[in-house]
C-alpha cells in the first residue's frame, strides 16, 4: 500500500518535471524568463489600456483582475494540451501505453507544474496590476485571493486536460487551442460583464471555468469576504473537477481505442 | 509453462483509401498465426515485408488488439489482463521514434524507469549500466534530438531493459545500427539470453537469425509457411547448391529465361553498386554452371561460385522472389 503510494508519487513527479522540461528545453534561461515576465505585463497593459480607453473610465480594476486571472489560461491551456499532445509527437504513446504505470498519475502529471505556472502567471499579473496600473488591494483579504486564484487555475487546468485529450485525436491543436482561448477571454468576462452578454452567450459563459471564479475575484478585491463567494467557488471548483473527470475517461478511451484501431502512432 | 502461446490470432486493419469518396478497404495484417516460445528459448520470427511480424510483436506486447485468436505472455492473456503482461515484458520497434527528444538520455531512462515501477535507488544503479552496456556512456546527458540514428536506437535498447523483463520483443533491434554496434548488440541479447531471458526477435539478416535463434518461425502474407530450428530449415534445401553469378546490369526477360529452365529451382538478385548477384537455386549443383552460361551467351560475367545452400537460401525458396 505503502509502497504503491511511493511508486505513484514517484511516477507523479517524474512525469510532472520531465513533461515540463521537454516543452521548454528549447527555450534558453533568459529567454524563458523574459517570456514568463513580460509577456504578462505586455498582455496586462494591452487589454487594461484598452479597457480603459473603450470605456473612458479611469478604474481600471475590473480590467485587471479579469486580466490578470485570465492569466492561468495560457498555462492551463496551451501548456497542458501541448504536454498532453508531446507524446504524440514523439511518438512515445506506445511505449506509454505499453507500462505498467498508472494512468491516472500519468494524466494528472502531465498537467501538474502547468497549474503551478499558471497560477505564478495570474500572481504576476496581480503585480504588474499594483505596481503600474493603479490595482488598489487594501480592502482585499489576500488569503482568500489566494484560494479564488488557486480554485480558478486548477478549473481552468481541467478544461485544457481535457483539450488535451481532445488533441491527441487531431492533428489540429493549435487551432483547438487559440480557439478555446480567445473564446474563454470573451466569454470568462475578463474583459466585458458578463450580465451584459445576450442568454444564450451567458449559458456558454457559465459552462466554462474561469467564469465564476473572476467574479469570485473582483468581490474579493472590493472587499468581500471568503463567505460571500463561496457560491461561486464551490461552483468553479465543481466545473474543473468535472472537466478534469471528463479530460481522464477521454483519455482512457483513447488509449483502448488506438489500441483496437493500430491508430497509436499515427501521426 | 510456454512464456509465449499463441493460438490462431489474426488482425485485420480497416483503413481509408481515397480522399474525396472515403471507402473502406480490409488489410489482413495477420491471418492465422499459432506458435509456442518455451521460457528462455530466443525465438526469431523472419519474413519479407509487411508480412505481419510487427503486427504480431504489436498484439504480444498488448499495443494492439486481435480481430480474433488469442494469445498469452507469461500466463497473461493479451487482451483481458494486458497490464499484468506490461510490467513482465520489455519490447522495441525498429526506429528513432518513441523517445523524448528533448530531453536527455538519462532523463529518457529515468522516466521510464518511473512508469515501470522501477526503485529509485535500482535505478540510479541501471541507468549508468544500461547506458555503458549500449555505448552511450558518455552521451546520457546530451539531448536525444542531436543523437545519431543508431545512438537512438541504442537507447530504445536500454529502455526496453530499464525494467529488467523476463520476456522481451525485439523487432529489428540492429537496424540502423553500424556493424560493430550491431555485433555488440548481439553480444547483448547472446548474454540476456545466458541469463534465461525469453526472447522473441524478428530481422531481415539471416546470419542475425542463424547465429542467435533456436528456433525460427517464417512468416509470409500474415501465415506461417515454416517453423523450426535453423538447422531443420537449412535440411529445406539440402538437395539443392547455390550458384552466385556476378553480373552487370541484368534485363528481366534475362531473368525470366533463367527461371524457366528446368534445373533450375529458384533466382534471386541482389544489387551490389554497379554489379548484381544472380543467386541461383540448383539441385545440379556446379554441373549446372555450363548451361548457365549458355543462357547468358557472351554477356559480361563476372565472378562464379558455387557453394553449400545457407539459411537465407531455405527462406528465400519459403517466400520466393528477391529477398
Ligand atoms: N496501423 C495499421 N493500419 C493499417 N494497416 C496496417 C497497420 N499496421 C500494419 N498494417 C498493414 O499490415 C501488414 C503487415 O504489416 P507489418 O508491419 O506487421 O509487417 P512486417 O512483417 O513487420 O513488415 P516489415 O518487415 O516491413 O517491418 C502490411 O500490409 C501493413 O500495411
Ligand atoms: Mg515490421
Amino acid at each position: 500500500m505503502l509502497n504503491t503510494a511511493r511508486i505513484n508519487l514517484r511516477l507523479f513527479w517524474d512525469g510532472a518535471v520531465l513533461s515540463y522540461i521537454a516543452l521548454f528545453r528549447w527555450l534558453r534561461p533568459s529567454t524563458y524568463i523574459a517570456s514568463k515576465v513580460f509577456g504578462p505585463l505586455v498582455y496586462m497593459l494591452f487589454f487594461v489600456l484598452l479597457g480603459r480607453y473603450a470605456t473612458g473610465s479611469s478604474d481600471a480594476s475590473f480590467f485587471v483582475i479579469g486580466n490578470a486571472i485570465q492569466m492561468c489560461a495560457w498555462s492551463g491551456i496551451y501548456g497542458i494540451t501541448m504536454s498532453i499532445t508531446g507524446d504524440h509527437w514523439d511518438g512515445t504513446l506506445p511505449y506509454v501505453f505499453g507500462a505498467p504505470a498508472n494512468r491516472l498519475i500519468v494524466f494528472l502529471g502531465r498537467a501538474f507544474i502547468h497549474v503551478i505556472d499558471g497560477y505564478l502567471g495570474v500572481v504576476l499579473g496581480f503585480f504588474w496590476g499594483i505596481t503600474l496600473l493603479g490595482l488598489d488591494l487594501s480592502q482585499t483579504s489576500l488569503p482568500a485571493l489566494a484560494l479564488v486564484v488557486l480554485i480558478t487555475t486548477i478549473s481552468t487546468s481541467g478544461l485544457g486536460m481535457l483539450l488535451g485529450c481532445l488533441s491527441l485525436m487531431t492533428r489540429n491543436v493549435m487551432f483547438v487551442n487559440n480557439t478555446v482561448f480567445f473564446g474563454l477571454l470573451l466569454f470568462a468576462g475578463a474583459n466585458v460583464d458578463v450580465a451584459t452578454f445576450p442568454g444564450w452567450m451567458q449559458s456558454i459563459s457559465y459552462a466554462l471555468p474561469l467564469t465564476r471564479g473572476i467574479q469570485a475575484g473582483r468581490a474579493i478585491v472590493a472587499g468581500a469576504d471568503l463567505s460571500q463567494v463561496s457560491g461561486l467557488l464551490s461552483t468553479e471548483f465543481l466545473f474543473g473537477l468535472i472537466y478534469i473527470a471528463l479530460g481522464y475517461v477521454l483519455f482512457r478511451w483513447f488509449e483502448k481505442q488506438a489500441k483496437r484501431r493500430g491508430t497509436l502512432e499515427a501521426v | 509453462m510456454n512464456a509465449i502461446q499463441v493460438d490462431h490470432l489474426r488482425r485485420v486493419f480497416t483503413t481509408n483509401v481515397g480522399r474525396f469518396r472515403r471507402e473502406s478497404k480490409e488489410v489482413v495484417a495477420v491471418d492465422d498465426v499459432s506458435f509456442a516460445v518455451g521460457d528462455g528459448e530466443l525465438f526469431g520470427l523472419l519474413g519479407p515485408n509487411g508480412a505481419g511480424k510487427t503486427t504480431t510483436v504489436k498484439m504480444l506486447t498488448t499495443l494492439l488488439i486481435p480481430t480474433s485468436g488469442s494469445a498469452r505472455v507469461g500466463g497473461f492473456d493479451v487482451e483481458h489482463e494486458s497490464q499484468k503482461i506490461s510490467s513482465t515484458i520489455g519490447f522495441i520497434f525498429g526506429g528513432e521514434r518513441g523517445l523524448y527528444w528533448r530531453l536527455s538520455g538519462i532523463d529518457n531512462l529515468r522516466y521510464f524507469a518511473s512508469l515501470y515501477h522501477v526503485e529509485p535507488a535500482v535505478a540510479a544503479k541501471r541507468i549508468p549500466y544500461l547506458l555503458d552496456l549500449v555505448g552511450l556512456k558518455d552521451r546520457g546527458n546530451e539531448k536525444v534530438e542531436g543523437y545519431s540514428r543508431g545512438m537512438k536506437q541504442r537507447l530504445h535498447i536500454a529502455r526496453a531493459l530499464i525494467h529488467d523483463p523476463q520476456i522481451l520483443f525485439l523487432d529489428e533491434p540492429t537496424i540502423g545500427l553500424d556493424p560493430v554496434g550491431a555485433r555488440e548488440l548481439r553480444l547483448v541479447i547472446r548474454n540476456l539470453q545466458a541469463e534465461k531471458k525469453t526472447i522473441l526477435l524478428t530481422t531481415h539478416y539471416m546470419f542475425e537469425a542463424d547465429m542467435l535463434c533456436q528456433r525460427i518461425a517464417v512468416i509470409d502474407k500474415g501465415n506461417i509457411v515454416a517453423l523450426d530450428t535453423p538447422e531443420e530449415l537449412k535440411k529445406l534445401v539440402l538437395d539443392l547448391s547455390v550458384i552466385e553469378v556476378e553480373v552487370f546490369g541484368v534485363q528481366d526477360d534475362l531473368l525470366e529465361k533463367i527461371r524457366k529452365q528446368k534445373f533450375v529451382d529458384n533466382v534471386s538478385v541482389e544489387n551490389r553498386d554497379q554489379r548484381q548477384i544472380l543467386t541461383v537455386q540448383t539441385p545440379r549443383g556446379s554441373e549446372a554452371i555450363p548451361d548457365l552460361m549458355a543462357i547468358f551467351d557472351g554477356r559480361r560475367v563476372g565472378k562464379v561460385t558455387s557453394r553449400e545452400p545457407t539459411l537465407e537460401d531455405a527462406y528465400v525458396r519459403l517466400v520466393g522472389g528477391d529477398a
